[in-house]
């Protein structure tokens, strides 16, 4: 027997179809959301130095352009003439200075404090962009050399300095801005990947309806048009459907045809026994005809049994069952029997029609045989189980009842049949994975069967 | 008793019209569901055997288009399809029961006799009506306890009468149901049997249980036990 397939399957295996292409798709445009924004925040970044590194150069010109000699003679500037007023305010966060070839401060800007950084000057001639973490500042120098009017050369660094306050913060808007947007583009795509999926899996959602609906025999076949990839799968469906049910009908009809071919002849060979035959050969041609008839009539019950049909139509019980009673009522109909029927109006099991009536059939006419008065078929379902419980007020089971589900085996020979009719419901329950008891009544005092089904058989 | 017998193989048709002709029946035969057919619609009969599954017309056919047309006597399917869809499908188009084949003759000939009680509204196999009594199992009658002797013709009237006892029975039915086979289409043969059978069952001419309709026929008068 098979376990709940789902149980021992792996996780990614339980998620439907839908969720797992979001799952997907999710992961995808997260990486790729991602990535897209690193690179982007970078590229900005490289970019906005460069433009602090060019504004900073700009003022180094100013300040060269600027610049005058003293009589020691030494580059100065002076304050009337600096180039950007916020040289001139203390705290500003620009700061600039010339420093001598020794390193030593020659002049620096009114805006710098006492905290100058110590920098070490580039060759002449050289840049040097760089950023002090410590001192919380970007650094601009430039190394010249400057031939005074003595026609003494000199070196100098000329410095410029600026806090990174204004450029933190036009990375953290564009950051904001950046990510704002990005998500937002996430979002929509998400939805419209979520609505463009649901376009896709529609025609799987109708064909797992169209399957519900020939499970429950609301349709017979696949009726819907469907795109080209699917094409195939449902044309190939419906082929097996019909040769399904097209075989079915050819099996019985065979079945039928057989029977009739090998026990009308039976018929005739059973009826010679009451010709003048010596009483040797009268035994041995009831015995012979006897056995021939218990092999056709166990092999037919067999291969008549069409066991669990997953895609076979549900069938209501009551009707079967009342069906059954009302004929069996008019066979017995001078021996005055109470049948009682218990069958919930909506109880229903997708069991093969004819193994059904088998199932009701042949423990309603054991019942019905033996019964004094009373026959009684009572039917409900659990969770997992259809209950099927046949009792009657008759002398119930032999000892050795389970012989009875042998081949052929008759509980008592005045009431022909009664062995195979229970053989062939014990071969059936067998098909269904179910079981079949025979005890005594409580209630009815008579023999008592119950047959129980359970569902997995039948559904899955 | 009348009695047709429809049923595709010659042997086994063969067999069953002897158990019946056997058992003192008048047995009609059709070898095919049409022949069947008419039959079952046009003759007097007192009881059909069908087979199911027959060539031109079903035996279910056969059976919805008797009781369609308003034949009422009993049916008996014969079936080699034993699946209890066959057999329910045989008895709500309207048989009255069904025989497996293969069958044993004794099984066949008690489900006739049974069926041919209950069509006459008797439910035990002996029928019992006044001082007289019909053991249709073991085709004996006794006459207030002791055994009366009678031919098989006389027999067979008096089981006839039984089983429409009450209704008023023509002679030519008595004729066409009981000798149809046997004898000449002669009504006064059946004045002869009745006038024996009165003297067996009455000799003193005190029950009178067979009253005479004149132009009508005959009835059975004595009340059922």
């Amino acid at each position: 027997m098979r376990g709940p397939q789902t149980d021992s399957r792996k996780w990614p295996l339980r998620l439907s179809l839908r969720t797992r292409l979001l799952l997907a798709a999710s992961v995808t445009l997260l990486v790729f959301i991602a990535l897209c924004g690193a690179g982007l925040e970078n590229a900005f970044r490289d970019s906005a130095l460069t433009a602090q590194q060019e504004r900073m150069q700009g003022l180094i010109y100013a300040l060269l352009g600027a610049a005058e000699q003293d009589d020691r003679p030494h580059l100065t500037l002076s304050n009337d003439q600096l180039p950007e007023p916020r040289l001139r305010q203390p705290q500003s966060g620009l700061e600039a200075a010339v420093l001598d070839e020794s390193g030593a401060t020659l002049w620096q800007s009114p805006s710098a404090g006492h905290d100058l950084p110590v920098v070490i000057g580039p060759e002449v001639g050289h840049w040097k962009f760089e950023r002090l973490g410590d001192a919380n500042r970007f650094v601009l120098s430039f190394g010249l050399r400057w031939i005074s009017d003595n026609k003494t050369p000199h070196r100098y660094t000329v410095l410029v300095l600026e806090t990174p306050d204004a450029y933190e913060a036009r990375l953290t808007v564009f950051r904001r801005t950046l990510w704002l947007w990005l998500l937002a583009a996430a979002a929509a795509l998400l939805v419209v990947l979520a609505l463009m999926q649901d376009l896709g899996l529609s025609p799987l959602r109708r064909l797992v309806a169209e399957l519900r609906g020939i499970e429950t025999g609301r349709q017979s076949h696949i009726g819907s048009l469907y795109p080209r990839e699917l094409r195939p799968l449902t044309g190939a469906l419906n082929a097996l459907l019909r040769s399904e049910r097209s075989h079915q009908q050819r099996y019985s009809n065979a079945l039928g045809d057989l029977a009739h071919s090998l026990k009308t002849p039976l018929a005739v060979l059973r009826g010679l026994d009451s010709a003048p035959l010596s009483e040797d050969l009268r035994r041995q041609l009831q015995e012979q005809t006897g056995r021939m008839q218990q092999i056709v009539d166990h092999q037919l019950a067999r291969a008549a049994t069409a066991g669990p049909r997953p895609l076979g139509p549900l069938v209501l019980l009551r009707p079967a069952a009342e069906k059954v009673m009302t004929a069996l009522k008019k066979v017995h109909a001078d021996r005055g029997l109470q049948f009682e029927l218990r069958i919930p109006a909506e109880l229903q099991t997708r069991a093969a029609v004819g193994d059904l009536y088998e199932l009701l059939g042949n423990p309603l006419d054991n019942a019905a045989k033996w019964a004094h008065s009373r026959v009684r078929l009572r039917a409900h379902q659990n969770s997992t189980t259809l209950i099927l419980e046949f009792e009657d007020d008759g002398p119930g089971f032999p000892e050795r009842a389970e012989q009875l589900l042998g081949r052929g085996v008759r509980a008592d020979s005045r009431t022909p049949g009664q062995g195979l009719g229970l053989a062939a419901v014990a071969e059936i329950v067998r098909a269904y994975e179910g079981t079949l008891e025979l005890d005594r009544s409580s209630e009815l005092n008579g023999a008592r069967i119950v047959l129980k089904i359970p569902h997995q058989a039948v559904t899955r | 008793m009348r009695v047709l017998v429809i049923e595709d193989d010659a042997d086994l048709r063969a067999q069953v019209s002897h158990f019946f002709s056997d058992e003192g029946f008048v047995v009609d035969v059709a070898p095919d569901g049409e022949q069947g057919l008419y039959m079952a619609t046009e003759y007097p009969l007192d009881l059909a055997v069908v087979d199911l599954g027959l060539p031109k017309t079903s035996g279910i056919d056969i059976i919805r288009q008797a009781r369609k047309r308003g034949c009422a006597y009993p049916i008996l399917i014969l079936t080699a399809r034993d699946g209890w869809e066959n057999k329910v499908t045989g008895l709500e188009a309207g048989a009255d029961d069904y025989l497996v084949k293969p069958f044993h003759k004794e099984e066949l000939l008690a489900r006739a006799r049974a069926l041919l009680r209950r069509s006459g509204g008797w439910t035990q196999s002996k029928l019992e009506s006044g001082p007289v009594e019909l053991d249709t199992a073991a085709k004996t009658v006794k006459l207030q306890g002791e055994p009366v002797e009678l031919t098989a013709y006389e027999y067979r009237l008096l089981e006839y009468l039984l089983l429409h006892a009450g209704k008023v029975v023509s002679k030519s039915t008595l004729v066409e149901h009981l000798y149809a086979e046997d004898l000449e289409r002669d009504s006064n043969v059946i004045e002869v049997f009745i006038r024996r059978l009165r003297i067996k069952l009455d000799p003193e001419d005190k029950l009178r249980p067979i009253e005479t309709l004149r132009g009508q026929g005959y009835r059975w008068i004595l009340p059922r036990k």
